[in-house]
């Protein structure tokens, strides 16, 4: 078994995709004696992401593939990198990370679940949210963003709330810990008990001191921990 | 000599040698001058080619579907390139030839563009109709620019960075997005499936090529107004500007279905094709070298990369590529 095999194989064992870069035996590859060595990147996770636990209503998840998946009530619906997650008028639903990182769906809202890869950093999680209403929670610093129209939450170990309306402004309300919060227009942190607008075209605002309680009543009744 | 005394000495010598590691010079960068890089979109993986000799340097394998556009950092150590079927920026560390990130944009990623401080990646994203907005620091997509035309082809900033150019291949026009605030400002009328387009070396011009027609048209960048129509042939692709000796600018223009570059020259009061060159098979991206007297084509009918010289106007090698190559990014 070649060295790029065995790293794949091996790879594929642990749970993870690579991306090999210099050197990895491609047939049509010439060598120049620079870094000829396998140098492997996580891409992405071949196992779940985590699982939907709780749905208030109806989760629907629309597979990479084009198929369709639903939840309804308590239960465990398995999701992956590339799953679309939505939740239609009056549906809510809650799903815990395989990092232990919760995360609830208010209604009318719609995100793909995506990841980045850096060979220096590692993976990140990213939820490219189309629209609609967002809570997370994680255990600790983890590497998360969530990606909306006009703007991007970068999590760094926190609890928060994040809605998009209709025209894709964004308003995040941080409860515990701290978000970068940023637009095309620049970048700023978002400490605990404030909120934030992204807007098209604009800079995020000023975090203003805020209540987080009122921003996070609707999770009452969909999360289950 | 006392044992004491030679424990002191032997202690000097070892501080002397540890001091001398410590001030080694760092290993200067490997060299990424003159370089010619080609996106090879059914081969999944970007050739290298040295511009000097013209020598396949490597081929880096993307591990992503569709390798399209790229482009370049001004110090060429970054290269960005999009994967149209992956949906995926593949981000390279030209000096080792390896991808040292992967992000997802959106759908289809077709074309990308550096802005003019190199602080932001922006990627057309075909399948949704939008711009992904990547910030080059953490590459983080910050924001999209949504409905910017349908089917959105080549995007070009103008050289004051002012504004961004889209082509809109289904509504045959020319979006204009103000850099400031990301309002589209203007469509300009250019014809059938307008793809490929490239500010002139002057700044003033923005060409570009109507695939579903047969010319290229000339935008005054100062009043966003069509100044010229000009007939090439069937299907123009990509254009790149080069200078024969004392003359110049000219446009060499890729001619798909005609299988010729064509040139024009492109100075404001002449716009005419002056010269027509077979090239091969399928010609698709063109660049220029940093000083003009060599012209790259891909030939996606043969899977080779043509080097036309711009002093006799022939081709004067070509060299084997990867599958399907499209896209080309030349390093000073």
């Amino acid at each position: 078994m070649g060295l790029g095999r065995y790293i794949r194989a091996a790879a594929r064992s642990a749970g993870v995709v690579l991306v090999l870069g210099a050197g990895t035996g491609v047939a049509d590859a010439t060598h120049t004696g620079l870094g000829d060595t396998p140098r492997p990147i996580i891409v992405a996770q071949l196992g779940p992401v985590g699982n939907a636990e709780n749905a208030v209503g109806t989760l629907i998840v629309r597979r990479a593939d084009g198929r369709v998946d639903q939840l309804r009530g308590k239960g465990s619906l398995a999701l992956y990198e590339g799953d679309e997650c939505r939740t239609e008028r009056a549906s809510r639903a809650y799903i815990k990370l395989a990092d232990g990182t919760q995360v609830a769906m208010n209604e009318e809202t719609t995100f793909v679940i995506r990841s980045r890869t850096e060979r220096a950093k590692g993976a990140t999680r990213i939820f490219k949210m189309l629209g609609g209403e967002m809570w997370m929670k994680t255990q600790g610093p983890k590497s998360i963003e969530v990606e909306t129209p006009v703007a991007t939450a970068a999590i760094k170990g926190t609890e928060f709330n994040l809605q998009v309306l209709p025209d894709g402004k964004t308003v995040l309300t941080v409860i515990e810990g701290l978000v970068e919060f940023g637009t095309p227009f620049g970048t700023c942190p978002i400490p605990a008990s404030s909120q934030s607008f992204g807007e098209r075209g604009k800079r995020c605002t000023r975090p203003a001191k805020v209540d987080p309680a009122a921003a996070t009543s609707w999770i009452s009744g969909v999360v289950t921990q | 000599m006392p044992s004491r005394l030679r424990r002191h000495v032997l202690w000097l010598m070892l501080a002397g040698l540890f001091t001398g590691c410590a001030t080694a010079p760092p290993a200067p960068p490997p060299n990424v001058q003159n370089r010619i890089y080609i996106a090879n979109e059914s081969g999944n993986s970007v050739s290298v080619i040295d511009a000097n000799t013209l020598e396949a340097l490597k081929t880096i394998p993307l591990a992503l579907k569709g390798a399209h556009d790229m482009a370049l950092t001004r110090d060429g150590r970054t290269l960005f390139v999009s994967n149209l079927l992956s949906g995926e920026l593949a981000v390279l560390d030209t000096g080792t030839y390896t991808v040292t990130a992967t992000l997802p944009t959106g759908n289809r990623c077709h074309s990308i563009a550096l802005t003019n401080d190199e602080k932001q990646v922006w990627v057309v994203n075909i399948g949704e109709n939008n711009v992904s907005i990547i910030d080059v620091a953490r590459l983080r997509v910050l924001g999209t620019i949504p409905s910017v035309g349908k089917l959105p082809g080549h995007i070009r900033f103008s050289k004051d960075g002012r504004f961004a150019y889209i082509t809109s291949q289904e509504d045959g026009q020319l979006t204009v997005i103000d850099t400031s605030n990301h309002q589209i400002i203007k469509t300009i009328a250019v014809g059938k499936l307008p793809h490929f387009i490239l500010p002139s070396p002057d700044g003033r011009y923005l060409w570009g090529g109507a695939t579903g027609e047969r010319h290229v048209y000339v935008i005054d960048m100062t009043t966003n107004t069509r100044v010229k129509t000009i007939d090439v042939g069937p299907k123009p692709q990509h254009i790149a500007f080069g200078v024969r000796g004392m003359f110049g600018p000219f446009a060499y223009v890729a001619v798909e279905d005609a299988n010729e570059v064509v040139v024009i020259d492109a100075r404001p009061n002449e716009l005419k094709v002056v010269d027509r060159i077979a090239v091969g098979a399928k010609p698709s991206g063109v660049s220029a070298s940093p000083e003009g007297g060599r012209v790259y084509v891909s030939l996606q009918g043969s899977d080779e990369l043509a080097v036309i010289d711009t002093g006799t106007h022939r081709v004067i090698n070509k060299v084997s590529v990867g599958l399907k190559p499209v896209g080309i990014a030349v390093s000073h």
